[in-house]
């Protein structure tokens, strides 16, 4: 599958793309602006709103951009498209865009739906032969009744929207770009424009997506870009980068939030070293969804009593998901010198969904009455499922195969 | 901006001229009646205004009526200075389509000069006929001549639009501007009055206005008035001139639109 799509002509080519805006202030600013653009000098302390961004976009292969808002994700849909020119780096589109980012934007309201139609043709790049031959499909898809021969300007705009959708529908781009599934027009269009989204990319259609929901990407796309202040954080398969982005969110929520740990109160009993799978580096270990995780914890003790230790599994923004000590269990840690003792804990099969998680752990006295110093380590659980939440609970369908 | 020109492109612009023209007269009930009789009803008032009422004569140098003398510079000068005033703003207000839709910008500035053109020249063409009707002797064969000599005012608007609809973006101040600066221009070029009726030291500074070759020109080719001149070579040189300028400030420009509108 790669391997053909590799060898495929490509239809979008980004490299280095990157955008600067100019300060303009003041009114003198933009004379100003005006004459260094016109002796082809860069501007004066621009504003950089895209930076190294670099893609390829194959047929057949749909790309998800994800990234939080003012990331620059609408930057680089009006750069692909056209509508902006890029400051830095090279764009190459090699394919018929279809853009669902503005319906109707082209519409003269004076005219009647139908006018506007023929009158967007040469926009959407329309042969007045192929237009005359489509009108009745546009008609029938937007499926606005009388009202196609009424002036735009008495529309609503859920009919803006559907007549819209139907021109761009009618064309079949080689390339579909979009914003946030459809959220406008009646739940019964809104199905409309799903589902000829979903036979489009059946067909071999090719789609860009933009969107916030995580879900709605990993269905619909199978390679994800990810930015972060303009610069290109992750670029890949889907399932990697969104959870990289969705690890990289949740550890920032939970900095904001900056939980009240309990750290070294008293230091009777200290936390030396916590190790996942043996790895105790800074960075994140990085595990498969279902794989056996194996926490090593060592724990010294100042005055040679035998520690006891609560571990807590949370995700990166602090919900808690497990916790459980070793007392509960009765387990005890084995002594490594005089004063530190080590305890080993295995989960067999973790049951974590994909995402970013801190595993932590306590030292508390024997008596479990005080928690006396925390360390925490992050791990992030791979994996390509597209089931939600934070566990995989164990379940059986009982009606059907 | 290339020198190709793209079969799309070529579709644009025909598309956004219709719409400008469309956009006149819709919702009025003639349509494009009223096109054709706003220049006769023009010509029709001027004659009134400026034969019964101002008596006005020309000297006898010039062996032409007024009206008619007026309307042929008439008409192609209001082509070229509505082409101006529109074309300014051109660019400004298709700021919404413009951040929307990837469109080559250089047709929304060439669809209103062609919009222009195309409806004072239909103008152009019935104030002929009319004159004609009226008995006003008209040299037919220099008719073509006098559609090149329109034509290349044409081009010639088009590279000062372009130009201007670029800095508009930049320079708000300039559509403000351009109206003040056409009417001190359409006062220097001999429209309503003639070389001759200068003092004869004035004469020779009409020709530093290329509009003044443009007038000439017309009425030389359609009534065999006046003599052509050096000066008239201003028929070339400002359409290519205006153009070359108008095409480099746009295409220097134009990318930014965007980061301004």
């Amino acid at each position: 599958m790669t391997a053909a799509l590799d060898t495929a002509p490509v239809l979008v080519r980004m490299h280095e793309v990157g955008k600067d805006y100019p300060q303009v202030a003041r009114p003198s600013d933009r004379l100003r602006a005006m004459a260094r653009l016109l002796r082809n000098a860069p501007h004066r302390d621009p504003i950089t709103v895209l930076d190294g961004v670099s893609l390829e976009i194959r047929p057949g292969e749909s790309l998800g951009v994800i990234g939080e808002n003012g990331a620059g994700k609408s930057t680089l849909l009006k750069i692909l498209s056209g509508v902006l020119a890029p400051t830095r780096g090279t764009v190459h589109v090699g394919a018929s865009i279809g853009a669902l980012l503005e319906l109707g934007a082209g519409f003269n309201p004076e005219l009647s739906g139908r006018d506007n139609i023929e009158m967007a043709g040469p926009l959407m790049g329309f042969s007045a032969r192929e237009l005359a031959a489509r009108m009745d499909e546009i008609v029938e898809f937007a499926d606005i009744g009388r009202w196609i021969e009424e002036p735009v300007k008495h529309y609503s705009s859920g009919m803006v929207v559907r007549l819209g959708f139907a021109l761009v529908a009618a064309r079949r781009p080689q390339l579909l770009i979009t914003d946030e599934v459809l959220a406008v027009g009646d739940e019964a269009f809104q199905r409309k424009c799903i589902r000829w989204i979903e036979e489009y990319l059946a067909g071999g259609g090719t789609l860009m997506l933009v969107s916030h929901s995580m879900f709605h990407v990993q269905k619909l796309c199978r390679r994800a870009l990810w930015l972060d202040h303009g610069r290109q954080r992750g670029y890949g398969e889907v399932y990697e980068v969104t959870q990289q982005y969705l690890a990289f969110q949740e550890r920032r929520i939970a900095a904001q939030e900056e939980t009240a740990t309990v750290t070294r109160s008293g230091q009777e009993f200290e936390v030396r070293d916590l190790a996942l799978n043996g790895a105790t580096q800074q960075t994140a270990l990085s595990i498969e969804a279902g794989s056996a995780l194996e926490l090593r914890i060592d724990v010294r003790s100042r005055d040679g009593r035998i520690p006891a230790l609560a571990i807590g599994i949370v995700r990166a923004d602090g919900t808690a998901v497990y916790g459980f000590t070793s007392t509960m269990d009765a387990a005890l840690p084995h002594r490594l010198d005089t004063d530190t003792w080590q305890f080993l804990v295995r989960f067999d099969a973790l049951p974590l969904l994909p995402g970013g998680y801190l595993a932590r752990a306590h030292a508390m006295d024997s008596e479990e009455l005080r928690l006396f110093d925390t360390m925490e380590r992050g791990f992030a659980v791979r994996g390509s499922t597209r089931e939600l939440g934070m566990v995989r609970l164990s379940h059986e369908w009982l009606t059907g195969a | 901006m290339t020198l190709r020109v793209s079969t799309q492109e070529v579709a644009l612009l025909r598309h956004f001229t219709v719409r400008a023209l469309r956009q006149r007269f819709e919702g009025t009930l003639t349509g494009l009646g009223w096109a054709v009789a706003q220049p006769l009803v023009m010509l029709a008032v001027y004659s009134l205004m400026f034969v019964t009422v101002l008596q006005a004569r020309l000297p006898p140098a010039v062996d032409l009526a007024f009206v008619p003398f007026l309307a042929v510079g008439l008409w192609p000068w209001t082509a070229f200075a509505e082409s101006l005033v529109q074309g300014t703003t051109s660019i400004q207000d298709n700021a919404a389509l413009l951040s929307k839709v990837a469109l080559p910008r250089a047709v929304l500035v060439l669809s209103r000069v062609a919009a222009a053109f195309a409806l004072h020249g239909l103008g152009f063409l019935l104030i002929l006929m009319a004159l004609a009707a009226f008995g006003q002797p008209l040299k037919w064969q220099g008719v073509p001549l006098a559609l090149g000599i329109f034509a290349l005012m044409g081009i010639a608007a088009a590279g000062l639009a372009l130009a201007l609809a670029a800095i508009q973006v930049f320079v708000r101040d300039l559509a403000q501007v351009t109206g003040q600066l056409l009417t001190a221009w359409f006062f220097l070029t001999p429209i309503f009055y003639a070389r001759e009726m200068l003092p004869a030291r004035f004469q020779p500074l009409l020709d530093a206005n290329p509009m003044t070759a443009f007038v000439e020109a017309l009425r030389w080719s359609l009534f065999g008035v006046g003599t052509p001149s050096m000066g008239w070579l201003a028929l070339l040189w400002f359409p290519l001139a205006a153009l070359a300028i108008g095409a480099f400030v746009f295409r220097r420009l134009s990318r930014h639109f965007e980061d301004f509108l």
